[in-house]
């Protein structure tokens, strides 16, 4: 009863405006809003051979409405994007109304004559469905065919089933690279005086609380071409002209797991400093070596600490924006990057949704696997 | 005593609020939004509150980077808190057919004072913007002055650093393959000049560094990580100014025009059309230009002697030379060909 309040809060404040956001990614609200008449008249139509006249009457005067009122363009985006060239074809017909007359058959397709081809027709006549599949399809790569069924898309067009490769590829190197070497860096700082630990703990939170886009900023500096990084290596004479470091998936390696590393860390200390030192001495007076200890007592007891440090390394790389986007180049570029670039460069918000929902949908099943799979997520303090 | 007590409590209280209403209607001051940056910190004074002093009505600028969003989700809540604000030629077309911006009122505003393309249904132009190629001329003597001796790689060894955009790229591309510039539209809009644009870029794809922000190419050729470069005319101007040695190359010009409108919506939007008029007139861009080399959309004020000399970057001046950037192409093809140019990055 207490946390009811939460309760709302969440369902209000985070549940809602993401359910909201998932269903822009199936919504097809463009074609029923700003052409109604139109719509009304393709539904009575059957679909075989082209529309009755009406259709073709209520079309031209919805167009040419719609663009005086200033509401074709969420509509003319959205049927280019089912096919190219349609929103020209849309802004014509509508900027044609003062020559447009009865019968209006004959005056569109005098216009252009795409307004006779049935497949066009039917495009609309499917677009009047209050959900499209397009979106989720096209963010996999996939298309429909003016006949409405599911086909690949064109060799040209495919970049999305590569970009989820990569999102995960990448994240999955940037959460064994922080476990690999944050494990090793925690260890030493909870062996050391509790006075140098805080000194180390310092080290670690300082560039934390420090904004990702300064310490990104940052390592595009030392990594560029006339850089720090290539001035060290051209004096210790490792290297003889420039090594390109900047704009490469190195780069992005580097700055992702220098931002994330703290959180492994501080997960993995909490659980290193509980771990009562009697348990290693038990074993070595059994007879353990060292690297049994290790393996049979110490490693599986701060595996939840490694388990709630990767699994939020992972989560958080999933997501990854800023950084892939000033030190990587554009082989580098993760979802995030693209639903940014929907969201502000295109408007186009069903892109945006699909994508994001397929990342939510894809990261939360690989979180589940993880959860059956790796040892210490469903053991110890790590409950999901 | 206690009733009339709750009554003039409650009347007051009323007064009060529609004090309060109609205060907050009436002296919100308008609001002007741009790009920031040097060109805003001058138009502030010059024009902004130029005009703020010239008609009593106060005025307040903020900024933003572009981005569209944030205004679409502005004017579809009903909660318009920018009156005037500068956009790109796309945005202005696509914003204007989803009713994100008024029309512009002709009446208030005089269309003939525009350069040509420099006034749309909802827009009236405020400068023009450009890039072009350019380089070290301390490091590279003689470098490439077109596209087509750009791909020339044995000639000029080096990278070379384009916007990670189709928009500007693939011009470049086919203007190198021989197209002649009224025809690279033309051949865009078809597949087999896509595939020749590609085509083009792929033979010098391993060369190309990509800028996504319009500060980069200048850093990129500074800091010497490229060794050429096509960016934005007037940083180039400004790096010049702080002593680089960067060649303009006018036959390399891509060009386009920025402009005002008035959001949807807008509480002051009769204000905001005034102030258009105003601030897009020949004696305040005048003004302008003796502290920033701008090159404004009004006709007068670009073939000012006066301000020619005061900006070598001068777009108007070279506009015969170069290629102007064809909006209605790419609100019409960009979503197909951003996909495409992704797709082509990636393999």
């Amino acid at each position: 009863m207490l946390i009811g309040p939460l309760f709302v809060l969440v369902v209000a404040s985070f549940v809602v405006p993401l359910l909201i956001t998932l269903y822009t990614a199936i919504g097809n609200p463009e074609l029923r809003e700003t052409l109604p008449r139109t719509t009304a008249a393709v539904r009575a139509w059957d679909g075989t051979g082209l529309p009755p006249e009406d259709a073709y009457a209520a079309i031209a005067a919805e167009l040419a409405a719609a663009q005086e009122n200033q509401t074709i363009g969420p509509l003319s985006r959205r049927l280019n994007f089912e096919q190219t060239g349609l929103r020209a074809l849309l802004l014509k017909t509508a900027r044609a109304k003062d020559t447009l007359a009865s019968p209006y058959k004959d005056a569109l397709v005098a216009l252009d004559s795409r307004w006779e081809d049935p497949e066009l027709w039917r495009l609309i006549r499917r677009n009047t469905a209050s959900q499209t599949p397009l979106f989720l399809l096209r963010s996999l790569d996939f298309t429909l065919t003016p006949q409405g069924s599911i086909a690949h898309a064109a060799a040209e067009d495919t970049v999305f089933r590569a970009l989820f490769y990569r999102t995960f590829e990448i994240s999955f190197w940037v959460t064994v690279l922080c476990v690999v070497i944050g494990y090793p860096v925690t260890y030493t700082i909870s062996t050391l005086s509790p006075r140098w630990a805080n000194v180390a703990m310092g080290l670690v939170l300082v560039p934390f609380w420090t904004s990702i886009l300064v310490r990104t900023t940052a390592w595009f500096i030392l990594l560029q071409r006339e850089g720090p990084v290539n001035a060290l290596l051209q004096a210790m004479h490792i290297v003889d002209a420039p090594i390109t470091m900047i704009f490469t998936r190195f780069a992005v390696y580097v700055a992702m797991v220098h931002v994330l590393l703290p959180f492994v860390i501080m997960p993995l200390y909490g659980v290193m400093k509980g771990i009562d030192p009697v348990y290693m001495r038990a074993a070595a007076s059994m007879g353990a070596p060292g690297w049994k200890r290790f393996l049979r007592i110490y490693l599986p007891m701060t595996m939840p600490g490694v388990a709630a440090g990767a699994l939020m390394v992972f989560m958080l790389s999933v997501g990854f924006y800023i950084t892939p986007a000033l030190v990587g180049g554009p082989n580098d570029q993760m979802v995030s990057y693209f639903i940014a670039f929907y969201t502000n460069s295109t408007i186009n918000w069903g892109m945006s949704a699909a994508l994001a929902g397929l990342l939510l949908v894809a990261t939360a099943m690989l979180v589940v696997l993880a959860r059956y799979l790796v040892p210490g997520f469903r053991a110890g303090s790590v409950k999901l | 005593m206690c009733k009339l007590q709750l009554k003039s409590f409650l009347l007051a209280t009323l007064v009060g609020a529609s004090l309060v209403g109609a205060g907050s209607a009436a002296a919100r001051d308008l609001m002007v939004v741009g790009f920031g940056g040097g060109f805003q910190d001058n138009a502030r004074k010059h024009l902004f509150q130029g005009y703020a002093s010239a008609t009593g009505q106060k005025v307040m600028d903020d900024v933003y980077n572009g981005e569209m969003a944030k205004l679409y989700s502005m004017v579809k809540a009903g909660d318009v808190t920018y009156d005037v604000i500068m956009v790109e030629a796309p945005e202005l077309i696509r914003g204007c057919e989803d009713g994100i911006f008024e029309k512009m009122d002709w009446n208030v505003v005089k269309k003939n004072k525009f350069i040509k393309d420099g006034t749309s249904n909802c827009g009236a132009g405020a400068v023009l913007w450009g890039v072009t190629l350019f380089y070290d001329s301390t490091k590279i003597k003689d470098g490439p002055d077109t596209y087509a001796k750009l791909w020339d790689l044995k000639a000029y060894p080096g990278k070379r650093s384009f916007r990670s955009t189709p928009k500007t790229t693939l011009e470049i591309a086919l203007l190198a393959d021989g197209v002649a510039p009224a025809d690279v539209y033309k051949a865009l809009a078809t597949p087999a000049g896509q595939q020749r644009a590609f085509a083009k870029l792929d033979q010098i794809k391993p060369q190309i560094v990509w800028w996504k922000s319009g500060t980069q190419p200048v850093q990129l050729v500074g800091s010497g990580e490229v060794a050429y470069a096509v960016g934005f005319t007037g940083r180039v101007v400004r790096a010049n100014e702080g002593g680089a040695k960067y060649p303009l190359l006018w036959k390399t010009l891509l060009y386009s025009v920025d402009s005002w409108a008035v959001v949807k919506g807008s509480p002051n939007a009769k204000e905001g059309f005034k102030m258009i008029e105003w601030i897009t007139d020949t004696k305040p861009l005048l003004a302008l230009a003796e502290d920033w080399a701008v090159s404004p959309a009004n006709t007068e004020a670009a073939a000012n002697p006066r301000l020619r000399e005061k900006n070598p970057g001068m777009l108007s001046s070279h506009v015969n030379e170069g290629l102007f950037i064809n909006t209605e192409f790419w609100v019409a093809n960009g979503d197909d060909l951003e996909q495409k140019f992704n797709a082509w990055l990636a393999k």
